[in-house]
């Protein structure tokens, strides 16, 4: 933002005025204080133990499959679960799912050095949030199971 | 099962990422390219023998998805006894055929199976990431090709 404009010079305004540029993304506000007042009626607290809970849940299902490789510890870990299943490439993996409804993320996560101490090139990952039902895991493993049939692994 | 997934993972392409054809290095090659799809890691290594402008000898190695397995396996079939000046236009034809859908395939052989890859944007790099390194390869490019440009 700037004080005064004129044909060869301009003046800024002060700081921190000079650093926003056009208006102010007022609506973006409004909508992140409307996401913030929905999370907390919710609670905050709810949420992790549900995430929690589904994601310890889904590593439980998933370590009944053949040929799995689950990352990280089984508890206290984040609502999410990495994995790979054994001779199907994540990105395989993940595109067969999609086409059964079940959106995952597959690849290296932007997390080289990590896929490089793990001797892996990529991993296939399941995130969970609060609006995720254990029914949903178990479709998910499901799903699965359908991956390893369609690749002749099961 | 989706018809569009029977129409990516075509049988031949499943055999050929589970027991790709031509996976060996040779050594010495006359020609060697480096493929990097950075987005998903898939790396490849591309080897060619040649006599003046005929490729006696290709074979590859690396590490993918099947459909990028398969379509390395698949180009050192059909590269195997060409002319190196015409892989460009071999390129430009995949190159159509995964992006698309569309083109002659009648005399494309077994490379025909990509057609389906169109269907799915997120993998058309997969298919391509062999074809890039083919064309380095023949085109003397000694950096690694990457499915990404700088400019993306």
């Amino acid at each position: 933002m700037i004080a005064s404009v004129d044909y060869h010079e301009s003046t800024w305004n002060t700081v921190p005025h000079r650093f926003e540029a056009g208006t102010p993304d007022i609506a973006g506000a409004i909508g992140l204080a409307a996401a913030m007042d929905y999370l907390e009626a919710l609670g905050r607290d709810r949420i992790f133990a549900h995430d929690q809970a589904l994601a310890a849940y889904a590593y439980e299902r998933l370590g009944e499959l053949k040929g799995i490789r689950l990352f990280g510890p089984r508890v206290g870990r984040a609502g999410l679960v990495s994995f790979l299943l054994a001779d199907v490439h994540a990105h395989d993996l993940v595109t067969v799912a999609d086409q059964f409804g079940v959106a995952l993320r597959g690849g290296h996560h932007c997390n080289q050095p990590l896929m490089k101490k793990l001797g892996v090139s990529s991993t296939a990952r399941a995130s969970f949030y609060f609006y995720n039902t254990r029914a949903e895991v178990d479709r998910f493993l499901d799903v699965m199971r359908e991956v390893q049939r369609f690749f002749g692994v099961a | 099962m989706s018809d569009e997934l029977n129409e990516l993972y075509q049988q031949v392409i499943l055999d050929h990422s589970k027991s790709p054809r031509n996976f060996r290095r040779i050594d010495p090659a006359d020609r060697t390219a480096r493929g990097h799809n950075p987005l998903c890691g898939d790396q490849l290594t591309l080897f060619l023998q040649t006599e003046g402008d005929v490729i006696r000898d290709i074979a590859f190695q690396g590490d993918g998805c099947a459909i990028s397995r398969a379509s390395a396996s698949l180009l050192t079939e059909a590269l195997k006894g060409r002319r190196q000046s015409e892989v460009r236009a071999l390129f430009d034809r995949v190159h159509r055929l995964v992006t698309t859908g569309g083109g002659a395939t009648e005399d494309l052989g077994k490379l025909a199976v990509f057609a389906g890859v169109h269907r799915f944007p997120a993998r058309v790099k997969c298919a391509l990431l062999a074809w890039h390194a083919a064309l380095a390869a023949v085109e003397g490019q000694t950096q690694p090709v990457s499915t990404e440009t700088p400019a993306d």
